[in-house]
């Protein structure tokens, strides 16, 4: 018996253990399998093979029952997600549904998840900015959180490496406050983009409208048709799944690298319980592991395990994670794990009306989605009564005037040769929110999810400081598009709950000290040192960038850290 | 309108998108049980391109609407009215109108799966008003009339505020869905406006004549 016992565990143990596969799990697949090491990837949900299973990416429009709308009782039944834009006909098999996995509100929160190899990877919005300085020496400056760790010359190199790879297209702007990368062209700006961004520069020496960053093979390297993608088509139909790999996702790019160097074992269906941890080794040994469908309890080992669930669920796979050394959840010594969880304030958008250059259009479509204005507020010095800012999207399109008014053939002539109209510009907020420890997610005392884990109670809310941003943001914006000859200025503050910006993030934050924070500087779990966190979960402050580059690259170093100090065994 | 990050494409696509979201609970089906399960099964075999399910004669209760519907119960008449209906707001010209795209049974099917039931009883009480009041004041049915005084009806009722709101109702779902089925059609899309899977390009400073 107890051969066959140490046969099993054999079978079980690889050199590294990754938990999840979306976009930062992908990445540490990619790097451990590349420096050799056996790696077993755990994803939670289904397999979604590239190409393969993109059902409906090549589907027109007609081609959809409700032609992209969801049906009223699919709708009913999920009403989270439903609130976001991508819980349409052509992609809501990517979407989680609501009562499948369900979690305790203490306060309102749009948790939005993507269980599937791949994870949000497939989904994201590939907006792909780097952090600066202003960002890293944020929370230090400021008074808030903890002082980051790492500073913006530790993560450069690294940005570098995963922009290389995953190919990240935009320009060289020059701009201290979002560092330019390794580029593949920029998408263009259209006409009234342009405009903006002229008028901008002229009024307004430290603010910028740039042409978006992003995920996109505007014109791919050896290195992207080596992965098997190609030029992004402008198809924007990237939700669906690109089968030209014409956008960085986990699936058309790190998991078919890793799989080549055969050294990836990938397991789909693969809940996992908890991290075990050896009180007599001093450390953590594996995971344990509930299939989802057979619900069949299984154990994995491994010398080295990162945690890439995405933020929330890192949060509840640490917190689950107990043992007479870390009673309150792996790592936990401080009492911080779980707490400090922050987002992206989206919750402002203004758009308006341009009369001028109507001898232009546009044609086809623009994967980067127009202009992005980095952070302009509180960046050199302390300008307003709240902490920190907010980038902006801006974008411009030339709108149609479709008279539909009347009957007959008229009316038939009239909506196929709509009449140019005048351009419309919008632009929405991405506000930074300070992390606080009354903002937290914990585990549920009573409730259990149908493979016997604790439900997450979420308790995360806006404060007074997004509210005076979200004022800013408002009056600046509209002052500017104001000043730009914009005219029938309208301003959406609709509020929407935390989590539908799907940035969230902390919870197991980066800090020098282990008394407040439960990461050092390599993402590495501060009293448990074979367990790392590069996901979400790890961020000390959100900054406004989106943040999926940022997770990518301290992924990469974490794991360049982590092999080197496997091979002087130190951990 | 709610947004999640930043992907302005999408959302602007999704701008107009309706929410129907409610906590009210979905209210029962009016259809029987046995009548359910075999329109499912039809509906699995029969799924035309866009998802309309047509029930072939052998198959269907005599008089009952030729596509398969969850929720609403229309007769072969009202279903005939409405393709009057549909072809009088998009008539074939040189192209297709309305009928022969069977944009009435695209519209039949939208108000099944995607509107309240409060929605779907005032609908119909609205084409049941709509065709006694066509008879009150030509003193024949909607479908006998000339196509001049079919737009004249429709006009009518377009332009009164104080339609009651049934017919209101009725009007403005038969007509939202007449237009949006006919330009996201398969044939508007490939013949008239066509709708690009792969445009391959991006030009911002395209030239128009400018408006």
């Amino acid at each position: 018996m107890s051969n066959i016992n140490t046969d099993n565990k054999k079978a079980n143990t690889y050199d590294v253990i990754v938990i999840g596969s979306g976009i930062s799990g992908g990445w540490a697949a990619k790097e451990f399998t590349e420096k050799g090491l056996k790696t077993l990837v755990l994803e939670r949900g289904r397999d979604v093979q590239h190409i393969r299973d993109y059902p409906t990416t090549n589907k027109y429009p007609y081609e959809f029952e409700h032609r992209g709308e969801p049906a009223l009782a699919i709708q009913k039944e999920n009403p989270i997600a439903s609130r976001c834009y991508i819980f349409r006909e052509d992609a809501m098999h990517f979407v989680v549904k609501d009562n499948e996995h369900p979690y305790v509100q203490e306060k309102p929160f749009d948790w939005i998840r993507g269980y599937q190899v791949g994870g949000k990877s497939l989904l994201w919005a590939r907006q792909t900015q780097r952090w600066s300085d202003f960002d890293f020496e944020g929370p230090a400056r400021d008074g808030f959180a903890v002082d980051w760790p790492i500073r913006y010359k530790d993560i450069a190199p690294w940005y570098s490496h995963v922009e290389k790879f995953a190919g990240i297209s935009g320009n060289k702007d020059g701009l201290a406050e979002l560092p330019d990368g390794e580029f593949l062209p920029g998408f263009p700006l259209n006409a009234v983009e342009d405009y903006f961004k002229g008028f901008v520069k002229s009024k307004y020496p430290n603010r910028h409208v740039i042409s978006a960053r992003c995920a996109h093979l505007s014109k791919p390297n050896q290195i992207h048709l080596d992965q098997g993608r190609a030029k992004c088509q402008n198809r924007i139909l990237c939700q669906r799944g690109c089968p030209f790999g014409g956008y960085f996702s986990s699936n058309a790019s790190t998991l078919p690298w890793a799989a080549k160097t055969g050294n990836l074992t990938l397991r789909p269906f693969s809940v996992v319980e908890s991290v075990i941890y050896d009180d007599k080794q001093g450390k953590a040994t594996g995971v344990r592991v509930i299939d989802a469908n057979t619900k069949q309890e299984m154990e994995f080992y491994a010398k080295i395990i990162f945690v890439n669930a995405a933020a929330i669920n890192t949060n509840l796979i640490l917190l689950n994670s107990k043992s007479s050394r870390f009673p309150n959840g792996l790592g936990n010594d401080s009492g911080y794990l779980g707490k400090f969880v922050a987002f992206h304030n989206y919750s402002a958008r203004i758009s308006a009306e341009y009369d001028g250059l109507k001898q232009f259009g546009t044609d086809g479509r623009n994967p980067a989605g127009g202009g992005y204005i980095p952070r302009f507020r509180n960046v050199f010095k302390q300008e307003t009564d709240f902490k920190r800012g907010y980038a902006a999207g801006f974008s411009a399109y030339r709108s149609s005037n479709r008279d539909t008014s009347g009957v007959g053939e008229k009316l038939k002539n009239n909506i196929l040769n709509p009449e140019l109209g005048p351009w419309r510009v919008g632009s929405h907020m991405m506000g930074e929110t300070i992390p606080k420890e009354s903002n937290y997610v914990s585990l549920n005392g009573n409730k259990k999810d149908n493979w016997g884990i604790p439900l997450l109670n979420i308790s995360v809310d806006y404060d007074e400081n997004d509210r005076l941003m979200k004022k800013d943001y408002i009056a600046e914006m509209s002052q500017m598009f104001d000043e730009a000859g914009f005219k029938n200025i309208e301003v959406n503050d609709k509020s929407q709950a935390p989590g539908l910006d799907i940035h969230e993030m902390g919870g197991v934050r980066m800090g020098n000290d282990p008394k407040t924070s439960i990461l050092n500087k390599w993402n590495q779990v501060h009293a448990c040192p074979n367990v790392f966190v590069t996901d979400g979960a790890c961020m000390t402050s959100t900054s406004c960038q989106n943040p999926s580059l940022t997770y990518m690259a301290l992924t990469a170093r974490a794991v360049d850290y982590a092999v080197k100090s496997l091979n002087r065994y130190e951990v | 309108m709610v947004f999640c990050d930043f992907d302005p494409q999408l959302m602007r696509l999704n701008f107009f998108r309706q929410s129907f979201i409610e906590n009210s609970k979905l209210g029962g089906l009016n259809s029987k049980e046995s009548q359910m399960e075999r329109r499912l099964f039809i509906k699995q075999v029969l799924i035309m391109g866009g998802g309309i399910a047509m029930l072939p004669s052998c198959m269907r209760d005599s008089g009952k609407s030729s596509i398969a519907l969850d929720n609403l119960d229309v007769s072969l008449e009202q279903e005939k009215l409405l393709a009057e209906v549909s072809e009088t707001i998009i008539p074939a010209t040189d192209t297709p109108g309305a009928k022969e795209l069977n944009l009435h049974l695209f519209v039949l099917k939208m108000l099944d799966d995607l509107y309240e039931k409060e929605d779907q009883k005032l609908f119909m009480k609205g084409l049941g008003d709509f065709a006694d009041s066509a008879k009150d004041k030509y003193s024949k049915s909607f479908q006998e009339l000339a196509v001049p005084q079919k737009q004249e009806f429709l006009l009518a009722i377009e332009q009164d505020k104080q339609a009651p709101p049934a017919i209101a109702k009725f009007y403005e779902i038969m007509k939202g869905r007449t237009i949006g089925g006919y330009l996201n059609s398969k044939y508007v899309m490939t013949n008239l406006i066509k709708w690009e899977l792969v445009p391959g390009r991006y030009n911002g400073y395209f030239p128009v004549k400018a408006a």
